[in-house]
């Protein structure tokens, strides 16, 4: 990687940093992910009685659904303890005000408004601990109009224009791969937090942090936004055209093993172009003076587009990625979840992450997507069982003796 | 929160938004521009003016300050490596290529200045065996695993009409930046951050990019109870619903709706058929149907998908009576996985947000523009918002080089 020579390894960055993660699906879990990645220990509440959705989706561990064997879930709690709580019981809540006493931060997704229902909101907390630093996660914000609304990050894809965006422009719109707004809202969120962290770092004070996902979602369409305040354009879709680029879609391949295959293929300017043209043996698109500009090629889109599919039609799509890439032709391969582990550059840094797994003997989850030279970040172990470290946590973190926890199990709150 | 943090900025489009988030927060952004300007000036969506203005740069590049050298002076860029020396962080998108020759890849700065934090940004990452390809945000988004599944038919894969995976590797490389910043804070030392946008976009794949590696050979979306796989969709997202039936038109527009099923979620479609039965929209015995407990009754053979489709044909009919707004209000009100599908004008309309304070004002041109302004709301400290519009080319050479350098 960049800096590998410059700085030997100086631990982990969030050493010492204690986590409650009381949320659930994707948006909220993949916070406390990083966190755990970079050194935090990171303590998940979540019910056995009304399990979360993560775990109900695909995909699943030798396709066999189960809710100990979803690979989305494992990939957003990896590293993390896991605690089974009823949260409706007076019993469970104080579990909870413990692990707050022992937490630096918490992460919540619940509805705005569960937690203050259950006197665990922040203003409750932070009477007992000033410098906690918490952050909620929800579709639209923790006030306001629309904050009640029910939903998942594909509500947040429709009200942050993305639905709108993705498909083609004679079809119905398509909407995004699955609920985006959750894989933008965490992002933001993480930023937002560490910064809080550095803040408390050297004032001492905390924070309350309300992330919605609607507004991070439309966060990544600001240009988008700020186009229509300039002067009312609204955005609409074109389906894998570019507003500049041609040459620019998605190109059907020679189908592998009874597979369809696609290769993207993208031109940046007018030696591209050539490029392109010249490796498609078409030495007459190469040559024609309509095609030099950008524009005369967006006007000719709908045959250049034709001769590119004629073109990658026989032939294998990395053979094409290969051939154009060698000619300096943005071009990839559409990686599908098969190539995803044989992909020689994500395989040359390491990306995918074999764990050892108490139920399927291994797992697998992507990698933290930033190296860090001095303090890298690495997932320390498999997603947490349903109750896993129940008992590790109510001794050796909350320091509960055996009666108690007994009292505990007994009394059903621990699940 | 980071007002004590000095960031030299060397990206262009392809990491312009991570500078723009870490001067939301507060600390001191300086974007640095080659004599011509940053490429990302020209980068759409660019309203038809002379000259080109960018709104992919007005927005990411607000709130900070610009400074511009002539990097084929090694005079001017001996200034520009000594403001590296000065800076807390250095965040570059700018090629390998054009770093090494002038002495601004990580390596160097951070051996002329050890607790400097130097983050990269790249389509690959720093090195390895594609590191020197070709890229544009589609090829980042073929590469990444989101653009294949994603497919309309039979049609080819599609992507989101506008860019995104780049905006992932730079909201990424600022959460980088801050894991570095906070490390150093104990060990008082910097480090390399290397950003890989192809590795920013696997998690937009919810976990798909994993399903051959745990033995999922089989992870399509496409499945509902009693076929096939026989497997569920019971997420209550509809992630395993195919479009044709999340989709519906409504009086004014179109609306996105799941019927979901199971014990997690099917409660959201029991409030909707409630609302079709208050207005006489649906047959009781369809009413009547208690969906957190379908998928048991479908496998069972006890209803059939023919019966699935009488309540879809209910509920088609049922939208079409209903505008938008009606619909978001229902949503709201019964609690429904029901939402409206908006464009840039309805966003731009919205009371929700028009009351949380999302929005900041910039001047672009001459014309006085709202653009999103809070990546969060925070109490307590100073939360993020955005400081104010994107720099002119070179407009704080001067004051920048007296703050820092402390030249006069």
């Amino acid at each position: 990687m960049a800096g590998t020579t410059v700085n030997d390894h100086q631990g982990d960055a969030l050493a010492g940093l204690k986590v409650l993660d009381l949320s659930w699906v994707v948006a909220g879990p993949l916070i406390g992910r990083t966190l755990a990645d970079f050194g935090a220990q990171v303590v998940r509440v979540e019910s056995s009685v009304r399990v979360e959705t993560a775990r109900l989706m695909q995909p699943f561990h030798g396709g066999v659904q189960d809710k100990e064997g979803s690979a989305l879930f494992g990939n957003c709690n990896a590293g993390k303890l896991g605690l089974t709580l009823d949260l409706k019981s007076a019993e469970g809540q104080q579990v909870v005000r413990d692990l707050v006493a022992w937490a630096d931060v918490v992460v919540e997704s619940f509805s705005p408004g569960q937690l203050a229902r259950w006197g665990l909101d922040y203003d409750t907390l932070r009477a007992d601990k000033p410098d906690l630093v918490m952050l909620s996660t929800s579709i639209a914000g923790q006030d306001g109009p629309w904050s009640t609304l029910a939903g998942f990050g594909n509500v947040g894809s429709s009200l942050s224009g993305f639905q709108h965006l993705t498909g083609y422009a004679d079809r119905l719109p398509m909407g995004t791969f699955g609920p985006y707004t959750d894989y933008v809202g965490p992002r933001l969120a993480l930023v937002t937090l560490l910064a809080a962290l550095e803040h408390r770092r050297r004032t001492g004070e905390g924070a309350y942090i309300d992330v919605a996902q609607v507004e991070a979602g439309i966060f990544f369409l600001s240009p988008q936004v700020a186009h229509f305040g300039y002067d009312g354009t609204v955005a609409e879709r074109h389906g894998n055209r570019d507003e500049q680029l041609a040459p620019h879609g998605v190109f059907p391949c020679r189908s592998e093993d009874g597979a369809d295959r696609f290769v993207a293929v993208a031109v940046r300017d007018v030696a591209e172009w050539r490029a392109l043209a010249r490796a498609m043996s078409r030495p007459d698109l190469a040559d024609r003076a309509d095609l030099e500009t950008a524009e005369g090629r967006r006007a000719a889109a709908d045959e250049l587009e034709t001769a590119v599919a004629d073109w990658t039609a026989g032939r294998r799509a990395e053979d094409v990625e290969r051939v154009l890439q060698g000619a300096g032709v943005p071009a990839h391969l559409a990686v599908t979840s098969d190539d995803y582990p044989a992909d020689a550059q994500l395989a040359h840094r390491h990306h995918l992450v074999e764990l050892p797994h108490p139920r399927h003997g291994t797992t697998w989850v992507e990698g933290p997507r930033y190296q860090l030279s001095g303090t890298p970040g690495r997932p320390r172990a498999a997603a947490p069982a349903l109750g896993q470290h129940n008992h590790e946590v109510l001794s050796r973190i909350l320091g509960y003796d055996a009666d108690r926890i007994a009292v505990l199990t007994e009394g059903e709150t621990l699940r | 929160m980071l007002e004590h943090l000095r960031i030299l900025d060397l990206t262009d489009e392809r990491g312009l938004l991570c500078g723009r988030l870490l001067a939301d927060l507060g600390a001191d952004v300086v974007q640095v521009e080659p004599a011509g300007g940053s490429t990302a000036r020209q980068a759409p969506p660019l309203p038809g003016t002379s000259p080109t203005t960018s709104m992919f740069w007005e927005t990411y590049a607000a709130g900070k300050r610009g400074v511009a050298f002539d990097l084929d002076r090694p005079e001017e860029v001996a200034v520009l490596r000594r403001l590296a020396g000065a800076a807390d962080v250095v965040v570059t998108s700018w090629p390998r290529a054009l770093l090494e020759p002038h002495g601004l890849d990580p390596a160097a700065l951070c051996a002329e200045r050890p607790e400097l934090v130097c983050t990269v940004i790249s389509a690959f990452g720093w090195d390895g065996p594609k590191a020197a390809y070709a890229d544009t945000d589609l090829v980042v988004w073929a590469a990444g695993g989101p653009l294949a599944p994603h497919r309309d038919g039979d049609l080819p894969p599609l992507r989101i009409s506008v860019p995104q995976a780049y905006l992932h590797a730079a909201a990424d490389a600022a959460a980088g930046t801050m894991l570095a910043v906070l490390a150093r804070g104990t060990s008082g030392r910097g480090q390399v951050v290397d950003v890989s946008a192809q590795e920013a976009v696997g998690v937009a794949t919810l976990a798909r990019v994993l399903a051959t590696a745990v033995g999922d050979d089989h992870p399509e979306w496409q499945t509902t109870p009693g076929q096939r796989t026989g497997r569920t969709d019971q997420s209550g997202s509809g992630a395993a619903t195919p479009n044709s039936l999340k989709k519906w038109h409504c009086a004014d527009g179109m609306v996105e709706l799941h019927l979901s099923m199971g014990p997690a979620a099917g409660g959201f479609t029991n409030n909707l058929f409630a609302w079709l039965a208050e207005e006489g929209a649906v047959p009781e015995r369809v009413a009547a149907w208690d969906w957190k407990v379908l998928p048991e009754r479908l496998v069972s053979g006890e209803l059939t998908h023919d019966d699935l489709d009488e309540a879809r044909a209910a509920v088609r009919a049922f939208l079409l009576r209903k505008t938008k707004a009606e619909v978001l209000d229902a949503a709201i009100r019964r609690r429904l996985l029901c939402m409206a599908i908006f464009d840039m004008e309805d966003i731009a309309g919205s009371p929700h947000l028009e009351e949380r304070g999302f929005w900041g004002q910039v001047d672009i041109g001459d014309h006085d523009v709202r653009i999103p302004g809070r990546i969060a709301r925070v109490r307590g400290p100073e939360g993020p918002r955005v400081r104010g519009r994107a720099p002119l080319l070179g407009e704080h050479t001067d004051v920048v080089l007296k703050e820092w350098l402390g030249q006069p």
